[in-house]
């Protein structure tokens, strides 16, 4: 029963802030909204009992898509009034068209059946032999849709490579900063010498003649200037 | 598992990892050399295609067989084509760089595991794999104001079609009950009300059509293929069209074969309007790629001729235009390539002008492929459009063999319209000597398309074999 | 008593009365946190610290509370209003509800959930909108640049923080945070794992925005960065905030790295000492390296820091967590 309920909550307010995601005003606050559609669908996860997947919905798509997606979102300043300006011309159309579409897939539901185990699969988060929900996604996918999981790894590699080729540029003039550089020594720059205990550096001799001695000078205001400098410390 | 069946992927897959370390670890300029190796890789796969073994592997998400064989070396052969085609083009105008030819082994490498694909789920990754790569190369030239919006363009039309098909997917897998093409054919040939995987279907061809660039989803294709660097847009007109193609053949004559008499009307209203449209609207154009891009929507109209048909005669109709299409297209973007003046790339028809005197080689090949093109006997375009035209009278389907027909002959209006220009017009001067590669493609596709019609059995026989294995 | 537990009321109540005993006390350690640090970096300094309010200061936290409460809350008027009095509370909240699923000793967690980690996980990646939104809603220009930084330094660690946490999971065998404490009953994983260790302390600095990752803030260039324009009540959330989670960082530390409430030897005087002290005795430790942290090194630049958590941390990562995929899988010591 608490099931049940707490369904029917998380999957109103889901389908709400969908709502609202569209119908938002501000693209700051579609993006906010869209966070919290995604928050909901973890917990529904969470009912069905997949709490692996749950998590990892709010991992990544919360905590890095949704982030970086706010983070475009801030910078840009869109003018929502424009992007309105061809709606109310369209409208008709679209609605026309979307009309058509969903009286045709209105019918297309009538033909729908479940199938015969469909109902006793349903919300039951059992695994076989007692293995947690985490272990049996991990063996379905990296045995039985390996294949499918390894071409994912490559769409998501060409992705990457097709944002470095488009955006990555080399300016002229920019300094880079090289670690390994900076840290390394170079041998012919510096001599290391080994100095026995309680050697002063007069012993070894690499102090710096003294210079000469200056003439005294008379100075004006000297306790002043001891003052000043006392003051900024 | 049988792993050992998806060799020619495999190998595919990691000299890409390999092309993209051994790229950008040297500080120098590695296009050339990563070119080479990618080249050298596909050779490799080919060979492993060619030997590879019968069956499915991975759980039933991928199949190979005769027709896999047949459409994968088509692909690499494109691929490889389209390859040698950007080498010299890329470097003359500043666009080096060793991620292009890694892009196209990626690409080829969906291409494949797309024409292998025997589950709903291989399929779009497959198809994301080879259209993400092809989004990023069509925006290759980024700082080219046009280059960057054919990018854009394409991914947005391609990213709208991949969300019909997916959800046209999730149709058929809700009403099936499963993804994998075996067990979707039985599911359609068992239940009587398949209105649900019907309407999914619709969706799925929709989004196929557009990779092909079929009419009524034909829009993209001419700014796309104007925008793109040429040598982009030749590999695209090759490669992508010919996976595309063969894989709707694949999925429409596959699991959904039962549902024959309900795709043939959408295939054949396709077939219609891309041949009509292929021919009519490339009259006026003067840009020679927006010309191409017209010419390959008509292509793809007269091969959907022969799915429509739906018999063995009209799929091996279908398998010879693709693979004698592939060649004539990479033969013409030879030439395209090949046009420059001064160093500077050219587009325009009128460009062409006087090439018989100023290049009388180039000006032939030129000429065999638009004779060919046209459908002039005994180029080989002839005889691809022939089977078509042949397939459809026998099936009955005079419609679309009279439609064809005229299509053809409206289209010889331009594809003669060029030869006119180089022969008889007069010139603007002579083009920048082209590098060797573009000649050895010249040639290769220019001795194909002349003398097929001495030598048709192996490609009949090919072809004869995929339609056998795909037609059971 | 046990039959009222068993309803869903007594259920319920349980886990208030739970709660509570965690929190408050949390709260008090938040409180002192602030003391502690003063005095720390004040000793480390050669000065005394707070000293004035009660005996060694150590009334000082409430006087500053005090004060905080007396001030105005001042919303500014471009701001987005409501976004801006969320902001604190989201970030206050998150650092209360990760707690739900610590094992302070074994058997002492409010939920025992399978996937705990992943839930931590989880939390500690959202902290970054209390930041983030805080810094849009002032329409600041400081604010904001601040919450940029502050997302993009926080995804970037948590991508390392991620396979540090994975290659913890590969020794243990289980997303439990109980069972992970279990499988370091002989051995500590910080030792094992030492590399890791160093990385994902150093991460959770970048991911608290602590010394010397405090970029979001950067008082001098960018006038407390996120926060500048909050006052009174808000302010003080986002500074409980930010405290509770430098416990709940050193917490998740002590849990994956430390052997939580495992004495380090299981010999005679070590074992008397309840696992809860234990518990609590690392937490402080690793607070104080916290605080050590900040009077030692200098704030990093921008571009360096961004060098580190993608060129440095990510790859050694990566690497190390292969290499200790590899080493189990070969030794046969992969938990089953």
């Amino acid at each position: 029963m608490i099931a049940a309920l707490a369904f029917y909550f998380f999957a109103a307010i889901l389908i709400a802030s969908a709502v609202m995601v569209v119908t938002s005003r501000n693209p700051v606050h579609s993006v906010l909204f869209l966070i919290l559609c995604f928050f909901n669908a973890s917990a529904l996860f969470l009912i069905a009992g997949a709490e692996f997947l749950a998590m990892i919905l709010v991992i990544v798509y919360v905590g890095a898509v949704a982030v970086l997606f706010l983070f475009v979102v801030m910078m840009l300043d869109i003018d929502f009034a424009r992007l309105r300006e061809g709606f109310q011309r369209y409208a008709p159309v679209g609605a026309a068209v979307g009309g058509v579409l969903f009286l045709e897939l209105l019918m297309v539901l009538g033909t729908w059946r479940f199938a015969d185990d469909a109902a006793s699969l349903r919300i039951n988060p059992t695994t076989p032999g007692g293995i947690s929900n985490t272990a049996a996604i991990g063996r379905i996918l990296y045995t039985d849709y390996i294949y499918l999981f390894q071409a994912s790894g490559a769409v998501l590699l060409v992705a990457m490579l097709g944002a470095i080729v488009l955006t990555l540029r080399d300016r002229p003039g920019t300094k880079r900063q090289s670690v390994a550089v900076q840290v390394a020594r170079d041998p012919k720059l510096v001599e290391t010498r080994a100095v026995a205990l309680g050697a002063g550096l007069d012993t070894i001799g690499i102090r710096r003649p003294l210079p000469p001695p200056e003439p005294p000078k008379k100075v004006e205001h000297a306790a002043d200037h001891a003052a000043d400098h006392g003051g900024h410390h | 598992m049988n792993w050992t069946l998806l060799l020619p992927e495999i190998v595919l897959g990691v000299s890409g990892l390999i092309a993209i370390v051994a790229g950008v670890i040297p500080k120098r300029d590695t296009t050339f050399p990563v070119a080479l190796g990618v080249l050298g890789a596909m050779l490799l796969a080919a060979v492993l295609v060619i030997g590879q073994g019968e069956g499915t592997a991975m759980g039933g998400q991928y199949a190979a067989d005769a027709f896999t064989r047949f459409a994968k070396l088509l692909v690499l052969l494109g691929a490889a084509g389209g390859l040698v085609l950007s080498l010299d083009w890329n470097e003359k105008e500043g666009l080096s760089r060793f991620e292009f030819p890694v892009l196209i082994l990626f690409a080829t490498l969906g291409m494949m595991v797309l024409v292998s694909a025997n589950d709903l789920m291989s399929l779009y990754l497959g198809l994301e794999l080879m259209s993400l790569a092809l989004y990023v190369m069509a925006a290759f030239n980024r700082d080219d104001g046009r280059s960057a919006e054919a990018g854009l363009k394409y991914f947005v039309l391609g990213a709208l079609a991949s969300g019909l098909l997916l959800y046209g997917a999730s149709l058929i897998y809700g009403f099936s009950g499963t993804t994998n093409f075996d067990r979707i054919a039985d599911a359609v040939d068992s239940s009587a009300g398949n209105l649900g995987v019907v309407v999914g279907l619709v969706f799925v061809i929709a989004g196929l059509a557009f990779k092909i660039s079929a009419v009524p989803f034909h829009m993209w294709t001419p700014d796309v293929y104007e925008g793109a660097p040429t040598p982009v847009t030749g590999f695209f007109a090759a490669a992508p069209k010919v996976a595309g193609l063969l894989l709707l053949a694949r999925v429409l004559q596959g699991p959904f074969a039962a549902l024959a008499p309900a795709w043939q009307q959408v295939i054949v209203l396709a077939s219609l309007g891309s041949m009509l449209l292929g021919a009519f609207a490339a009259i006026g154009q003067t840009n020679i790629k927006r010309l191409m891009a017209y010419s390959s929507i008509g292509h793809v109209g007269y091969a959907l001729m022969g799915l429509a048909v739906g018999s063995d005669a009209g799929m091996r109709g279908l398998l010879l235009y693709i693979a004698i299409y592939l060649f004539m297209n990479l033969g013409a973007f030879a030439v395209l390539v090949a046009m420059r003046r001064g160093g500077r790339a050219l587009e325009g028809v009128d460009d062409l002008a006087g090439l018989g005197r100023t290049d009388p080689g180039m000006a032939l090949a030129m000429a065999v492929f638009m004779f060919s093109m046209a459908g002039i006997p005994p180029l080989a375009g002839f005889f691809g459009k022939l089977y078509v035209f042949l397939a459809a009278v026998q099936g009955g389907y005079w419609t679309l063999a009279v439609v064809g027909v005229l299509a053809s002959v409206v289209s010889a209006y331009y594809y003669l319209r060029i030869i006119k220009v180089m022969y008889f017009d007069d010139s603007a001067g002579a083009m920048d000597p082209r590098p060797a590669g573009l000649s050895v493609v010249l040639a290769g596709s220019g001795l194909f398309t002349a003398l097929f019609f001495l030598f048709p059995a192996p490609i009949l026989a090919a072809a004869q074999a995929a339609v056998a294995a795909l037609m059971g | 008593m046990d039959a009222f537990l068993a309803t869903p009321l007594g259920i319920l109540a349980l886990t208030v009365a739970k709660a509570l005993a965690l929190l408050v006390p949390l709260l008090l350690a938040v409180a002192y946190l602030t003391w502690a640090e003063r005095k720390v970096l004040a000793l480390m300094q050669l000065r005394k610290g707070p000293n004035v309010v009660g005996p060694f200061g150590l009334l000082q936290p409430f006087a500053d509370a005090l004060k905080m409460l007396m001030k105005e809350t001042i919303i500014p008027s471009g701001a987005s209003r409501a976004l801006f009095v969320m902001a604190p509370m989201i970030t206050f909240g998150l650092a209360m509800i990760a707690w739900a699923v610590i094992p302070v000793s074994d058997g002492w967690a409010i939920a025992d959930i399978n996937v705990g980690v992943l839930y931590l996980f989880a939390i500690s990646s959202l902290g970054v909108y209390g930041v983030i939104v805080a810094g849009w809603a002032s329409n600041s220009k400081y604010a904001f640049l601040g919450a940029l930084r502050s997302a993009a330094q926080m995804v970037s660690y948590e991508v390392s923080m991620g396979f540090v946490i994975v290659t913890v999971l590969l020794c243990v065998g289980s997303l439990n945070l109980t069972d992970v404490v279990r499988a370091q009953e002989h051995i500590w994983f910080f030792i094992p794992l030492f590399p890791m260790f160093v990385i994902f302390f150093i991460s959770a600095l970048a991911e608290t925005n602590r010394a010397p990752f405090d970029l979001p803030e950067g008082e001098s260039e960018l006038v407390a960065g996120f926060f500048v324009e909050y006052s009174s009540l808000s302010f003080g959330l986002f500074f409980l905030g930010e405290y509770a989670n430098m416990i709940l960082m050193s917490a998740l530390v002590t849990i994956l790295f430390l052997g939580g409430w495992y004495p380090p030897f299981a010999i005679e005087p070590l074992t008397w000492i309840p696992g809860p002290l234990w518990f609590i005795a690392k937490i402080c430790f690793c607070l104080f390296v916290f605080i050590w942290v900040r009077a030692t090194f200098p704030r990093y630049r921008y571009d360096q820091l961004m060098r580190l958590g993608w060129k440095v941390f990510l790859p050694f990562s990566l690497f190390w967590l292969v290499l200790t995929a590899a080493v189990l899988k070969l030794t046969g010591w992969l938990p089953a």
